[in-house]
């Protein structure tokens, strides 16, 4: 097998990256790429449905949204914000140093995405551990005393349905930006391979994507 | 496909990624700002726009869609799918006349919150039987 892709593809089959059931980097990148975009289809469709389930029940109980969104904090919100932004941005920078063969500038472009997306993690933790606190909860479990506007369960349900699945969708982004550190200290990343770095930034840019949606849905409902 | 072929031929420099980012920076700030303005039964549309703008920039120089037509085919599609969800969903809310639980016997007059007889728009008093803004 490895002898027939050698003599299809004579300038790129010497790079220990090609995969043997690829006739070229270029195949393969492509390849990669298609699924990656097929798989953020799914992820558009998936968080669709609670996009829609959330204007359906905005549209019928405006009143107890608008109340219970004043218990979100704008300001950790719009910080939050500019942090996944600006991870977006040294994401696309670490595809830019691996195509013009800046080494360490990936590596540094990398472990800020990494540290950016700890921050947001982090102020997302202490959002979330203070309306634990004051038990702003989902559905059955929403134990806040002293509303005045009734109903106010269903918009933290939405709440905590979508920011934490988006959260979880952060977190593995973590863990594959790790891997990718790694793979690029051992130096694995240049002009001719850098198909995981854009496949990684194409879904971390659709988790930035959807934050810019549950941003202004949740935050500044007015 | 051919488009989607020669990626090592569109190489983004970071001054496009730098000016991107403030684009995206200044929307940040545009869409904070408007929240503080009544726009009256636009307020969530007014939102989703400029959402939609930033989101148009990310696909678009962040994910290279400029220069990659075969999978901004894919995404599309995708978003097309979401779309026709998404119509249907609101031609059913803007033209039921009351949603209430299903268990309910008679229906609540008088309930400040949830769940409303006459369903209305969000953030403003509008009932939901006139056409979508």
């Amino acid at each position: 097998m490895s002898t027939a892709t050698h003599t299809t593809s004579a300038d790129h089959g010497h790079s220990p990256f090609l995969q043997h059931h690829f006739r070229d980097m270029d195949q393969q990148f492509n390849t990669a790429k298609i699924g990656m975009w097929l798989f953020l289809v799914t992820e558009i469709l998936m968080f669709g449905g609670l996009f829609i389930g959330y204007g359906i029940m905005h549209a019928n109980h405006p009143q107890a949204f608008l109340a219970a969104h004043h218990h979100l904090d704008r300001t950790l919100g719009a910080i939050n914000t500019i942090v996944l932004l600006f991870s977006s941005f040294t994401m696309v920078m670490a595809i830019w140093a691996a195509q013009t063969s800046r080494k360490s500038l990936v590596i540094l472009f990398l472990v800020i995405t990494l540290l950016c997306a700890a921050t947001f993690m982090g102020i997302k933790y202490s959002e979330y551990s203070h309306k634990f606190h004051e038990g702003l909860l989902p559905g059955k479990y929403y134990t806040h005393e002293g509303d005045t506007v009734p109903g106010q369960f269903l918009f933290f349900s939405f709440y905590f349905m979508m920011t934490g699945l988006h959260g979880i969708h952060v977190l593995l982004g973590m863990i594959v930006i790790s891997w990718l550190i790694f793979r690029a200290v051992r130096g694995d990343f240049g002009p001719d391979y850098y198909g995981p770095l854009d496949i990684t930034g194409l879904y971390w840019h659709l988790v930035d994507l959807i934050w810019i949606y549950l941003f202004p849905l949740m935050y500044l409902i007015s | 496909m051919s488009e989607s072929n020669s990626h090592a031929a569109h190489i983004t420099g970071p001054k496009t990624y730098v000016a991107v980012l403030l684009g995206l920076l200044v929307f940040t700030i545009i869409t904070v700002q408007a929240s503080y303005i009544d726009f009256g039964s636009m307020n969530t549309v007014v939102a989703l726009i400029i959402a939609t703008i930033k989101a148009s920039l990310v696909a678009l120089f962040f994910m290279h869609l400029r220069h990659d037509k075969f999978n901004a085919v894919i995404f599309v599609g995708g978003l097309l799918f979401l779309s026709i969800f998404l119509i249907w969903t609101l031609f059913d809310l803007s033209t039921r006349e009351t949603i209430l639980p299903s268990n309910l016997k008679e229906p609540v007059l008088e309930f400040p919150g949830a769940p409303l007889n006459k369903p209305v728009r969000p953030s403003t008093g509008q009932p939901a039987g006139t056409p979508a803004p």
